[in-house]
């Protein structure tokens, strides 16, 4: 069978760590690789590493990395045949991807009419519990009486979530634990909801009150091969924004891996879906309920990675240029367990973000230690951007040996000059309840606050 | 890697007697352990020759600009490009250009035209003056910022 080679030059429409690990793949595959930049980031490692580099705007990420024009501008001129779009910035910008297509440039991932599908996030739950998707229970639209809601929450079980429809946010919701609490509830949330929003239009989903936060990797190709990669649990949040991630989780047994892994591969199939993409979860007593789809490459990939042993960017270009996975659902096994720390430039306790420039650098090593970052001695860290500067992931036998060699690894990374999160890594690393992977979405906050 | 005890007073005695005997011996660090406890004093000979161990700009860039306009980058009369493109000189193949050396431009008159996006975007003069040199020749790609000309 013919296989299409893979592409000649790829251009990188990211910056920080994505850019140099997109950039790694792109120099293993023999495809070269052209750098976008800002001003701030003329001294980026992934602009000296690359083939070719091209300022495309000032710092501001609206007039550099997120300017489509500029970006393809950039790409016409090198004669890139692809675009590696990250994680963020354009990532999700279905007009984006369009618009590179239109160029006659691929684009390195999902078609934007699913882009733009999974992006709403009403029509993605739909289709997504049309697929066979287990979604939140709710009432699946406005509530026009109490009597309607008592009938919708009876049915979905208690405690529930009155929520209004055009709220956001965590903004008029209202936790109801039972029945004698609704018509207060109710008549609370439509009066917020119409002073804040000018629409009192209410509906109910279940509440879960300790969900874990587990999601499902699968990949595609061009001629309708799916592979689920397993899950990854990214449970341990602060603000909604992972902090560590593992996998496999530690709440899966392998027959609820392959079951949910099942049904996120036929939905993908019938969707007709390419290149790589994440169901997000809420898990709670042995329940998956859908959130979202993330239509791009995540943060967290690598942990993935580690247990697979499969480079997910690398795949990305391959399927991207046409080429068939190769390979399917009984030759991906999960192997050991890895868990990653993204080490943000924070102060530790207050979160304030900690710009400047890095002192000395010393990343750590040894055997299944991963250090995904772009810093180096001396660089400058810019105040314009995300304050994740690395990523260290770690890969073990098991989840135990995992851990240990991780607590190990932090010990030894150094990160000088500038304020890290390595403090609080190390802290929650050693904690009883992440030691015995007993925790939920809410359950750093807490240990933040010194609650547990 | 942690260097620093934990302990609640610093012993003033050791780091002065190291510092010391760090200055006497020409030495940029030295570290002392006695028991569990373990100082490091270091000096920096010369701040700003801190080793970059990252690679050298190696990078191509894409754009004519070379070593000459570097030394040009602070010159009050430049004019950079506001945007990744391709620049032309003048306004079709077979018109005069825009401007030439030794023109004379007022403010808002067109000097170039940058094509983006299929987008033809004139360039205008932000200050007025002679013009004293042209950096970019016609057809050739330029980055953001990328110098293009001295009006001055």
């Amino acid at each position: 069978m013919f296989h299409p080679p893979v592409f000649h030059k790829v251009l990188i429409a990211n910056r920080g760590e994505i850019a140099l690990r997109i950039l790694r793949a792109c120099r293993e595959m023999g495809v070269l690789s052209v750098a976008v930049h800002s001003t701030a980031d003329a001294n980026a490692m992934h602009v000296r590493l690359a083939d070719e580099s091209i300022c495309i705007g000032p710092p501001a990420a609206s007039e550099s990395y997120l300017n489509a024009a500029a970006i393809l501008t950039a790409a016409t001129i090198c004669n890139a045949e692809a675009i590696h779009p990250g994680y963020g910035f354009l990532a999700e910008n279905a007009d984006f991807a369009a618009m590179v297509e239109e160029h006659g440039i691929a684009f390195i991932g999902p078609a934007p009419e699913h882009i733009r599908l999974m992006g709403d996030k009403v029509a993605a739950k739909r289709v997504c519990r049309e697929a066979g998707i287990p979604v939140v229970p709710g009432s699946d639209g406005p509530v026009e009486s109490e009597d309607q809601a008592r009938a919708v929450a009876d049915d979905i079980g208690y405690p529930v979530l009155v929520k209004a429809a055009a709220g956001g946010g965590g903004r008029g919701m209202k936790v109801v634990n039972g029945p004698d609490e609704l018509a207060d509830a109710l008549s609370t949330a439509r009066s917020e909801a119409v002073a804040a929003f000018g629409n009192g239009e209410l509906y109910l989903e279940k509440y879960l009150a300790r969900p874990r936060h587990i999601e499902v990797q699968i990949l595609a190709d061009l001629h309708g091969n799916v592979v689920h990669l397993g899950e990854r649990d990214c449970s341990v949040q602060r603000r909604h924004q992972k902090v560590v991630e593992e996998a496999p989780s530690p709440a899966l047994s392998p027959a609820q891996r392959r079951e949910i892994g099942r049904v996120a591969t036929t939905a993908v199939k019938r969707f007709g879906y390419r290149n790589a993409g994440t169901f997000e979860f809420l898990y709670e007593d042995g329940k998956f309920y859908f959130i979202e789809m993330n239509t791009r490459l995540q943060v967290e990939h690598p942990v993935t990675e580690m247990v697979c042993g499969l480079d997910l960017v690398r795949e990305m270009l391959r399927v991207a240029s046409g080429a068939p996975l190769g390979y399917g659902q009984k030759d991906i096994k999960i192997n050991g367990h890895a868990i990653e720390c993204r080490i943000n430039a924070e102060n530790p306790e207050t979160f304030a973000s900690s710009p400047g420039r890095v002192g000395d650098y010393h990343a750590p090593g040894g055997l299944g230690v991963r250090v995904d970052s772009a810093l180096y001695s001396g660089y400058m860290v810019p105040p314009y951007y995300d304050s994740m500067i690395a990523k260290l992931i770690v890969h073990g036998n098991n989840r135990n040996d995992c851990r240990m060699r991780l607590v190990h690894a932090l010990r030894e990374y150094v990160i000088d000059g500038i304020e890290t999160t390595i403090p609080l890594h190390q802290r929650l690393l050693e904690a009883p309840r992440f030691i015995a992977g007993d925790y939920d979405v809410h359950w750093l906050e807490k240990f933040v606050r010194g609650e547990n | 890697m942690t260097t620093s005890s934990k302990k609640p007073s610093v012993n003033t005695k050791i780091v002065r007697e190291l510092a010391a005997l760090l200055n006497e011996t020409g030495l940029t660090e030295i570290e002392y352990g006695c028991g569990d406890l373990r100082v490091r004093v270091a000096k920096t000979v010369a701040p700003t020759s801190v080793t970059v161990a990252a690679p050298t700009p190696a990078a191509v860039r894409s754009g004519a600009a070379g070593g000459e306009v570097d030394a040009v980058a602070d010159h009050p009369g430049l004019v950079t490009s506001p945007m990744v493109g391709v620049v032309y000189t003048s306004a079709e193949p077979e018109a005069p250009p825009f401007v030439k050396v030794g023109d004379m431009v007022a403010v808002g008159d067109t000097i170039l035209l940058i094509e983006a996006m299929k987008v033809f975007n004139p360039i205008k003069a932000p200050h007025s003056g002679r013009v004293q040199q042209v950096f970019v020749a016609n057809g050739t790609p330029v980055e953001y910022g990328e110098p293009l000309m001295i009006i001055e």
